[in-house]
């Protein structure tokens, strides 16, 4: 009797302690899916841990030793790069593709610059990025001293700071680096089910590769007095009217992902599936939502009948309208290049509000691309004003290391077109310096948009083409240069160090 | 009378003409013209360093402005920028030059004007090799008058005047520093012409100390100022140091900016070292050879700076060509004046041609430019040896029928 009493103690001590590690982290899972105006399908997969009362690592007790990481849900292989660099703040995305702002309105996730992003408040940057690339499979390897930045004012930390100053933000781009599965399998490592049950087993990389725009995101941030959260997240844009004879915008999660959610993952504490409901236009969906209100249907993938396929018909074939764009600006960005060392940079920004606008505009330019700034010139509907632009921050490039970072602010006047345009150099390289298909060109990341108050906005990315030297040629080159010095150099020294003689050239004749 | 009029007429209707033709809009076209101005000598280049220099920004904080920080409070302060101003300065500042090789070269005739003035004048004036690079604003021709005053003050027998604008001369671009050796001999001598009687100089070599010590003054102060402008110590490795390590690879008419594309990077600062080296080497043979004339010494080592100098455009090789007109007792014992003359013809079609092909048309590659370079350095190093070996050649006289020159 007393021996049952002391293991119903135990057993009940036991689960207490489990219940307070539950407690201590928690995983939420969600998939949104929105239709666009210009009949693409928008999806998000969002996967959220969050290590409660957790707290990063000050950057300035790296030496110490660090206390035992200890996990239930929360990535430790991610854990362990975050603790060992101190990291605070980290996102880290990967895409391809152009986001096209004016028919898909703001991405559910700002960070859609084409190519690699990575920015970090941070005690030391350097080796996190290494460690990170290792992570990911990924280049990042590449986004060194040439490419990184510190551009604060619109990269503010989306989460909490602790009030050590030691935090620096670091910021660098890589458009030339693309997203593919080597990527995504790490990825889908990060979360606690992997890919084999909940909305994870939607991350089906036939499917993700295949759509119009794809893009994956890592993000940790610190919330103070809440804790640690990582957020995983990938975005597509699919087309369904490609692969459709009937012009319709149907959808299901076959279609999308190409496989149905099987059964829930355990571990998630919620997985929900949220739909955006079409206006003005007839549909069917199915199955019925767990909830169906204010245009937006909810799948609690935890309740309903599994395996699940929610579907999306419509009643009649899809309209194009010309309708007006659904960001609040247009962007457009150009690089006209005269010669292989000259060239324009021009931002056109179409205001379609009817109230002014103010916006940062950052450039992050890597050095091979050097700014004229006395050529920057602001026009609005074509009529010179350079009043539109104040606040300019410049920080020069550093040939063969530092990019330049360039961020003015613009107000916008209400239903207006600003043009910006500035002439550009473009430097010349050592051979060492050009990538393997150096006559490509090299790809510039994208500038940055930021309308205060809200999310950024990236431009496309542009392709510049440096003059190239032969590559083949180096010892020729070092060769013909050193005959030629020591030409002339042999030629002055032979004259100026041999005596004159005058010969008797009858004599000479003679023999 | 009537001759120095000659000269007198004929520096300001070229200087009037120039601005005209500044005026013309054809300057936008030069401008970014690579032959024409280097990084270091760019008008643009000025004029963005203006830029930041006045909303508040370090321009030697890094980027790709190289001027210095004395033409920087010069264009900021005292002279404006606009594009009128700018063609009318520069062409007063070729005038200036002209009228300094006038100058030089009444010196070494010991006339106060000869009918040859004009000619000399239009020597300068009338050479496309400086003409364009003036044209194209670039600030090698405000170092060409620089490098004309301080000789033509030397031969003057000015020395403050003389050293001040060779200190200033090498504190915008300082391989000019090696012209120090043969412009202080010049003081100490004469300008006259003693290449047909080659003796050896006798000279208290203690009086070259005043001269030394009085340049370092000038250039200490000038690196002084030049200090205060920039706020901080900065300046001097975006300027001088950019002489030493080529951080720029843009194209010029040198022989450098191929040459350290294409090296390997764990050669490259012994090669900076041999180039930077190479040039120093000259200087003492050449004033030991033309002791008894400093003039003509520092008139090759002009040549010898235009062809391996590190950033050079044409108006540095067009400088030696122009003052070989100051030199005429050499023209009749020229070695093989045709040559130069075809040589150069052909570098000067090839230059710009081939700089087209490559960077705009996008039909030719680097080495098409390079190859013309080489071909211009040739050029350049066959003029030079002419003048060397007409310099040397005049003392034994005239040739006779029977008899033939040779070097033993």
């Amino acid at each position: 009797m007393k021996l049952a009493h002391l293991w119903g103690f135990i057993v009940l001590f036991n689960t207490s302690c489990l219940c307070r590690a539950q407690l201590s982290e928690y995983f939420n899972e969600r998939l949104s899916i929105k239709p666009l105006k210009d009949g693409k399908i928008a999806s998000t997969l969002t996967f959220t841990t969050v290590l409660k009362n957790g707290t990063p690592r000050d950057p300035g007790l790296l030496h110490t030793e660090d206390e035992s990481q200890h996990y239930r849900l929360f990535p430790l292989a991610l854990g362990q790069i975050l603790r060992e660099y101190g990291v605070t703040e980290m996102h880290l995305t990967l895409n391809a593709g152009k986001w096209n702002y004016d028919s898909w309105g703001q991405p559910a996730e700002a960070g859609v610059g084409n190519g690699a992003e990575l920015w970090a408040w941070i005690g030391d940057g350097a080796l996190a990025r290494n460690a990170l690339a290792g992570l990911f499979c990924s280049s990042l390897g590449s986004l060194d001293e040439l490419r990184t930045t510190s551009p604060v004012e619109v990269f503010r930390p989306e989460g909490s700071l602790p009030s050590s100053s030691l935090h620096q933000l670091r910021h660098a781009s890589h458009p030339s680096e693309s997203v593919c599965t080597e990527n995504l399998t790490p990825f889908i490592k990060l979360l606690p089910c992997k890919s084999s049950a909940g909305l994870a087993s939607l991350l089906n990389p036939h499917k993700l590769f295949d759509a119009n725009w794809h893009g994956m995101g890592v993000h940790v941030l610190w919330h103070e007095g809440e804790g640690v959260e990582v957020r995983l997240t990938f975005q597509t844009v699919s087309d369904p009217l490609r692969s459709s004879f009937i012009r319709k915008q149907d959808w299901s999660l076959e279609s999308l992902f190409g496989r149905k959610v099987e059964k829930a993952c355990r571990a998630a504490g919620s997985s929900h599936i949220q739909v955006a409901l079409p206006r003005n236009t007839p549909y069917n969906i199915s199955p019925q939502p767990t909830v169906a209100e204010n245009d937006e249907a909810l799948y609690d993938i935890q309740a309903v009948n599994k395996p699940i396929n929610v579907a999306m018909q419509y009643m009649q074939e899809f309209q194009r309208q010309d309708l007006p764009s659904s960001a609040t600006l247009s962007i457009q960005r150009t690089l006209k290049e005269s010669s292989q060392s000259h060239g324009q940079l021009s931002v056109i920004l179409r205001n379609h509000q009817p109230n002014p606008v103010q916006a940062i505009y950052l450039e992050t330019m890597p050095w091979i691309v050097q700014f004229y700034l006395h050529t920057l010139t602001a026009t609005v509907n074509d009529i010179p004003q350079p009043s539109v632009f104040s606040n300019l921050s410049y920080i020069p490039a550093i040939p063969h290391s530092r990019p330049t970072t360039f961020h003015v602010l613009l107000s916008i006047p209400a239903n207006s077109t600003l043009r910006l345009t500035m002439d550009v150099t473009k430097a010349f390289l050592r051979y060492t310096e050009h990538p393997p298909d150096a006559q490509r060109g090299w790809d510039l990341p994208p500038a940055i948009i930021y309308p205060l108050d809200q999310p950024r906005m990236y431009t496309p990315t542009l392709l510049v083409d440096l003059a190239t030297p032969d590559f083949s040629m180096p010892y020729n080159v070092i060769i013909f240069t050193c005959t030629l010095v020591a030409f002339i150099f042999g030629s002055i020294f032979n004259l100026l160090t041999r005596k004159f003689v005058v010969v008797s050239v009858a004599l000479k004749g003679r023999d | 009378m009537t001759s120095s009029l000659r000269a007198g007429v004929v520096i300001p209707t070229v200087a009037a003409l120039k601005v005209a033709i500044s005026l013309s809009g054809l300057p936008d076209l030069l401008r970014n013209d690579h032959q024409l101005s280097s990084p270091l000598t760019s008008f643009s280049q000025l004029q963005e360093g203006l830029y930041l220099f006045k909303h508040g920004i370090d321009p030697y904080s890094g980027g790709t402005f190289r001027h210095s920080p004395l033409l920087l409070a010069l264009f900021s302060s005292v002279l404006p920028t606009s594009t009128l101003f700018a063609a009318v300065f520069w062409a007063l500042s070729d005038a200036v030059a002209a009228w300094a090789l006038v100058e030089i070269w009444r010196a070494r005739q010991n006339v106060s004007s000869s009918t040859r003035d004009g000619l000399v004048a239009l020597g300068y004036l009338a050479n496309p090799y400086t003409i364009l690079p003036s044209l194209a604003l670039s600030t090698s021709t405000l170092e060409n008058t620089l490098l004309l005053l301080a000789v033509m003050f030397a031969a003057q027998k000015k020395a403050a005047p003389s050293l001040l604008s060779l200190a200033f001369l090498s504190h915008l671009a300082p391989p000019a520093i090696l012209i120090f050796p043969p412009l202080a001999l010049l003081l100490l001598t004469d300008p006259h012409s003693h290449l047909a009687s080659p003796q050896k100089l006798s000279l208290n070599k203690r009086r070259i100390f005043p001269l030394v010590l009085e340049f370092l003054i000038y250039a200490g102060a000038l690196t002084f100022a030049s200090t205060l402008v920039a706020g901080s110590w900065n300046w001097i490795p975006q300027t001088w140091g950019t002489w030493l390590t080529l951080p720029d690879l843009t194209p010029n008419p040198g022989l450098w900016w191929y040459f350290f594309t294409e090296m390997f990077d764990h050669f490259r600062p012994f090669f900076l070292m041999v180039f930077s080296m190479h040039l120093v080497i000259y200087v003492a043979p050449l004033c030991i050879k033309f002791q008894h004339d400093p003039l003509f010494a520092l008139f090759i080592l002009t040549g010898v700076l235009g062809i391996f100098k590190a950033y050079p455009t044409l108006s540095d090789p067009g400088l030696f060509l122009s003052m070989t007109a100051a030199f005429p007792e050499i023209f009749p014992y020229l070695r093989h004046p045709i040559v130069t003359s075809l040589l150069h013809l052909h570098a000067a079609l090839l230059l710009p041609l081939f700089h087209h092909l490559w960077l705009t048309q996008g039909t030719g590659n680097a080495n098409f430019f390079y190859a013309s370079t080489l071909v211009f350095a040739c050029a350049n190093g066959a003029a030079v040896m002419d003048s060397l070996w007409a310099g040397m050649r005049i003392a034994i006289g005239k040739n006779t029928e029977d008899y033939g020159i040779v070097q033993e």
